[in-house]
Order: structure tokens, then C-alpha cells, then sequence
């Protein structure tokens, strides 16, 4: 395995480390894995997640790149005015397309966590090179969202603390007795589970989800995609929303891996839940590109309608 | 500024070259020493900016990752104390030979800015030293690492009833604790280095809660040139609510201010 600094981009402006196998490339097929930053964490992710995600894909036969997108890292800012959601997108084109003429490697898996895995699944919306993608703790478009699914989702993620953490902790019992606690919100928050299911009507999508037309288009597709998602992250809470009963219905197709991992905090911070997501990470690219013939990943793509999501379109076509 | 990999194939180092703006040159070099584990993640952004700033007021730049830290080789549980402190002379020794200049002055934050003062130490042939908000007494830092850890994950997870132990092992916010480097920070003492770090020595406070004046005074003995500065800002060095990277525009003032006075 051997390790290089690389300059990207149009004018070179992007920075990256490319993880090429050596030795351990015995399978020239394999496609190229991509890591798209976390947020405005620099490239070796949080705590060091992608350093470990690159070694632990390149030891078993992958060229791994990770790199920053412009303004983040030790990448320099862009100048166009182009917007993030779609400067991100051309970026992680760029990155392909540098693969491409640098290593010959035409099919791509893209993965990220948080914002890194919401760029990965636009980027495979619009570009049929993307074979595969990894998302952690993807977000989607909950932000997009009305006010009602917003605050529900932030309420539900308070009484999740409460009923899982806050209420067994001494200090907040000390706190409470002092009389420093609001009583009335932290019961309003403890006896949300219960309303909202009562008033079901209150959390509706303002409109259609283009995460939800993403991840459909990509079902239909027939792309392998492994969904990864900390215990009780606002990003799973929004794809129960979003899809509801369809989830199991997606999942059932077998190339997307759906995973929950326990007690995990959003980071996957601690050292064994750190260990589990790689161990996900490889099983799952292991199951789907180690042996597999080149192409078997991509038969329904001719069949799926692509969703409208910004980017270029590789092979000269245009977003729909 | 150009990225690359230097220090051999068994210990290669990452490392990031700012060459200075063109015009008189300064004729000394700065290298800047990065925190450790999760410090060394939420400090890189303002890290860039202040090589860039130098590079901007004429000094060649050289950040660099430790052995086992950031995108340089070897994992998390691989980093030592002693082999820090080598990194930073490999670091030195290459800002030399990419700039020509002989004359090289450290900047460390936090644990960078103990490993810095230590290494001036050692060598003995630093021109200038920068300390921001360094890390005196390596128990206290294990100590304050520890409840970092705790009150960050504690919020989040239940099972956080072990602390930083993890069956036989320790970590720190999601980097391993080993038995050596816990032990070789424990018996960090800043004030009991005898030896002048170098000509020149800035001490930037801007913990509330810091305490740096007996470090100021220390230096002072050793013959050192010191200028204390204390200059409020939010400890960048740990992650805010929003998760925001944050970079303190007035301290990188005043390190680029300090270095263009005693480097002019």
C-alpha cells in the first residue's frame, strides 16, 4: 500500500491523498472508492475515519482517494459563485475524472458520512460512472423541509436524550432538585413519543424529497448502496419519515445494505463502534465488487428514471 | 502551496509547503506543530489560515502531521512522545533544505506548542518559539482530555460508563490512549526544562482558565526573550454545539505580528 499527495481539479486546486493497493491489487476490476468530507472536517475525517477507511479498503485491493472540497482543508476556496450543492458535485466529478486519467479506473463507489454521504448519493444521481455508494448518517433533504417535520425531528431527538441518557444521570436529578431543571418542557419533551403519535398529521413533507427520489432512482437501479446510520441520528429518524414501510421494500431488493449500529453516537466516535463500521464497510464491499464481474451492478440503470439533482452529467447527457 | 510526503519510506510524514509572497524574503523559516488527537482535527482550518498569513507577510511555511496522526503514515496507536519530538527535527531540517533559509522559528498550539518547547529545548538552535495556550503539566492535560471526553460522549451515550476505559484499553475521543504515550505525558513538566527553547519566545493566552504566567516567568529565567500576550477566544481546539471549525483572527494577528517584528 502506498500513500501520495495529489492536486486535483480543474486548476489543481483540490488536494488529496490517493491510497493505491500495491500488492494488494489483485483484482483489476475493482472500482475506485471516493471519501467526500464530513462537513468542514478536513479529509482524515473525525478522528481519523477516513485515514482507517482508505488503509482498510486499499489492503483489500481498492484505490482509495479522499480529498477536500474547495474551501475545506487544505483545499483553496473557489471564485465562480457556484453553490456548494453544486460545486460539490462537479468536485467529486473532478475527482473521477482524475482517477480516469490517472489510474485508467472508470466505475466509482462514493462514500461519506453526514454531508459526505448526502453529496455521494446526488453525485450518483447524475453520473452512471458511480457503481456503488457508502452513506453514513446521511441527512437528506430535512432541512428543505416545513417547519412541522423539522421540529418534530428535533423533539424526537430530545426525548430520545432524555429517555436514554438524561434521566439515568445523577447531575441532571441534582439539577432538577436545586430546582434549576424547566419541568414543563422536559415533560412536554418526555411525553412527545406519545403525542406525536397521536397527532400523526402534524409532521408532512412541504414537498417531494429529492433524497427520497435519489435513494429510489438508485433502488431502481439496481446500485449497491449500504446505508449506515448511528443509533438514534436525526438522519434515520428522517428516512423512517420519508419512506415509511417502503424502506423494508427497497432494502429487499439485496444490493442495499441497511444497518443500525447500536448505542453509536453520530460520529461513531468510540474505538468498537469505529471497528463495527469498517467492518460493515469491507463485508459489504466485499460482498459486492470482490469476484463480480464488472457491469453486473449497473442492469437496471437504462430502466430508472433519473431524478432532477444538480451536477454534470458524464457522457454529454443532462440532468432531467 | 504544495502537499507532499517526506521523511523516508519507513516513516513518511505529511506535510504542506507555503512558499512566502514574492519580494524581500524574511530569510527564516516557520514550521508550525499540530496538537494531538481530536485538538489536532478542529484546529487544522485555523492551522491553514495562519501559514497562509505568514506566507503572506514573507515566511516559508511548513505544516506537518505526526507519525500515526492526520494523513501521515502509521496508525493512531503508533504515536510517541519521543518520536514527535524527531518528527519536529525532520520537519526542520526539510523546511531547511525546501527554503533554503537556516534560521527557523516553531509555532505549537496546545500540545504542539509543548512538543515545540521541548524540542527547542533539545536543539538549542530555534530562533523563535511560539506558545498558544500550550500544555504545561501533561497530568493536568490527561485530565482535562478525560472529562473532555466524558461530558462530550456522555451526553450522547448511555453506555458511557467506563469513562475513557474501553475494556484493557483507554481512548480519548476516539483515538487510543496507550499505556506509553499516556505515561510519556504524564511526566510532561514545561517548568522543569532548563534549557532557553529559543532566542525568541511569544506565549499567547487565551484560556480563561489557563494558567501561563508561571510558564512566562519560567522562561524568563532560562535567558529566553519573552512576550506575553493574553488574548480572549473560544478554546478552538475543541468542537462548539454547531460543530463549526473556528479560526481566532485576532491571535493569528498577533503571531504574524510578533514573527514580522522579531524576524523582520
Amino acid at each position: 500500500m502506498k500513500e501520495d499527495a495529489v492536486l486535483l481539479g480543474h486548476t489543481r486546486s483540490l488536494v488529496g491523498i490517493l491510497t493505491d493497493p500495491g500488492e494488494a491489487a489483485n483484482d483489476t476490476n475493482l472500482p475506485a472508492v471516493i471519501l467526500l468530507n464530513a462537513g468542514i472536517v478536513h479529509r482524515v475525517g473525525p478522528h481519523r475515519l477516513y485515514v482507517k477507511i482508505a488503509r482498510s479498503l486499499a489492503a483489500m485491493g481498492f484505490t482509495v482517494l479522499r480529498f477536500d472540497f474547495s474551501g475545506v482543508g487544505d483545499s483553496r476556496a473557489r471564485h465562480d459563485n457556484l453553490p456548494f450543492e453544486r460545486s460539490t458535485i462537479s468536485e467529486a466529478q473532478d475527482a473521477m475524472n482524475y482517477l480516469a486519467a490517472e489510474r485508467g479506473i472508470g466505475r466509482f463507489v462514493l462514500a461519506g458520512l453526514c454531508s459526505g454521504a448526502d453529496v455521494s448519493l446526488k453525485t450518483a444521481c447524475c453520473d452512471p460512472r458511480v457503481v456503488g455508494a457508502i452513506l453514513i448518517n446521511a441527512q437528506g433533504d430535512q432541512l428543505d423541509t416545513g417547519d412541522a417535520l423539522r421540529s418534530y425531528l428535533l423533539n424526537r431527538r430530545k426525548a430520545r436524550y432524555y429517555w436514554k441518557s438524561a434521566l439515568f444521570r445523577p447531575k441532571m436529578w441534582l439539577r432538577a432538585v436545586r430546582g434549576e431543571a424547566a419541568f414543563r418542557d422536559i415533560m412536554r419533551v418526555l411525553l412527545f413519543p406519545l403525542l406525536s403519535r397521536v397527532a400523526r398529521k402534524k409532521k408532512a413533507l412541504s414537498g417531494p424529497s429529492q433524497y427520497a427520489a435519489g435513494l429510489r432512482f438508485v433502488a431502481e437501479r439496481g446500485m449497491p448502496l449500504l446505508l449506515v446510520f448511528s443509533d438514534g441520528d436525526t438522519g434515520l429518524d428522517y428516512l423512517h419519515e420519508v419512506f415509511g414501510d417502503e424502506l423494508r421494500q427497497l432494502c429487499s431488493s439485496g444490493k442495499i445494505g441497511f444497518h443500525v449500529i447500536p448505542h453509536s453516537d453520530h460520529l461513531f466516535t468510540l474505538l468498537d463502534d469505529k471497528e463495527r463500521l469498517l467492518r460493515l464497510m469491507r463485508d459489504w464491499a466485499h460482498g459486492c465488487f470482490v469476484n463480480v464481474q464488472p457491469g453486473a451492478e449497473d442492469d437496471g440503470l437504462l430502466h430508472a428514471q433519473r431524478p432532477s439533482i444538480g451536477g454534470r452529467v458524464a457522457g454529454g447527457g443532462k440532468p432531467a | 502551496m504544495v502537499p507532499f510526503y517526506f521523511g523516508g519510506p519507513d516513516r513518511p510524514l505529511y506535510g504542506c509547503y507555503h512558499e512566502p509572497r514574492p519580494g524581500p524574503g524574511r530569510g527564516c523559516g516557520v514550521v508550525l506543530c499540530p496538537p494531538l488527537w481530536h485538538e489536532y482535527i478542529y484546529s487544522h482550518r485555523a492551522y491553514r489560515q495562519l501559514a497562509a498569513r505568514l506566507g503572506q507577510a514573507g515566511f516559508p511555511v511548513l505544516r506537518f502531521d505526526y507519525f500515526g496522526s492526520g494523513d501521515s503514515g502509521g496508525d493512531d496507536d503508533q504515536g510517541e512522545i519521543p518520536q514527535c519530538l524527531t518528527d519536529i527535527s525532520t520537519a526542520v531540517s526539510e523546511m531547511r533544505r525546501r527554503s533554503g533559509f537556516a534560521r527557523v522559528c516553531l509555532v505549537g498550539l496546545r500540545f504542539g506548542g509543548t512538543l515545540s518547547m521541548m524540542s527547542g529545548a533539545e536543539r538549542g538552535d530555534l530562533e523563535g518559539l511560539v506558545l498558544w495556550d500550550p500544555v504545561v503539566d501533561g497530568r493536568v492535560y490527561l485530565r482535562q482530555t478525560r472529562t473532555v471526553h466524558e461530558e462530550r460522549l456522555g451526553r450522547s451515550l448511555a453506555k458511557l460508563k467506563h469513562g475513557i476505559r474501553n475494556g484493557t484499553n483507554l481512548e480519548i475521543l476516539g483515538f487510543p490512549l496507550t499505556r506509553s504515550i499516556a505515561a510519556d505525558i504524564e511526566h510532561i513538566d514545561l517548568l522543569a526544562i532548563r534549557r532557553k527553547p529559543a532566542n525568541n519566545t511569544l506565549v499567547i493566552e487565551s484560556d480563561a482558565e489557563g494558567d501561563q504566567g508561571g510558564l512566562r516567568e519560567h522562561l524568563e529565567r532560562t535567558a529566553a526573550r519573552v512576550e506575553y500576550q493574553q488574548i480572549h477566544a473560544p478554546r478552538i481546539w475543541l468542537p462548539d454545539r454547531e460543530g463549526g471549525l473556528l479560526v481566532p483572527n485576532q491571535i493569528l494577528q498577533a503571531v504574524v505580528s510578533w514573527m514580522s517584528r522579531v524576524q523582520p
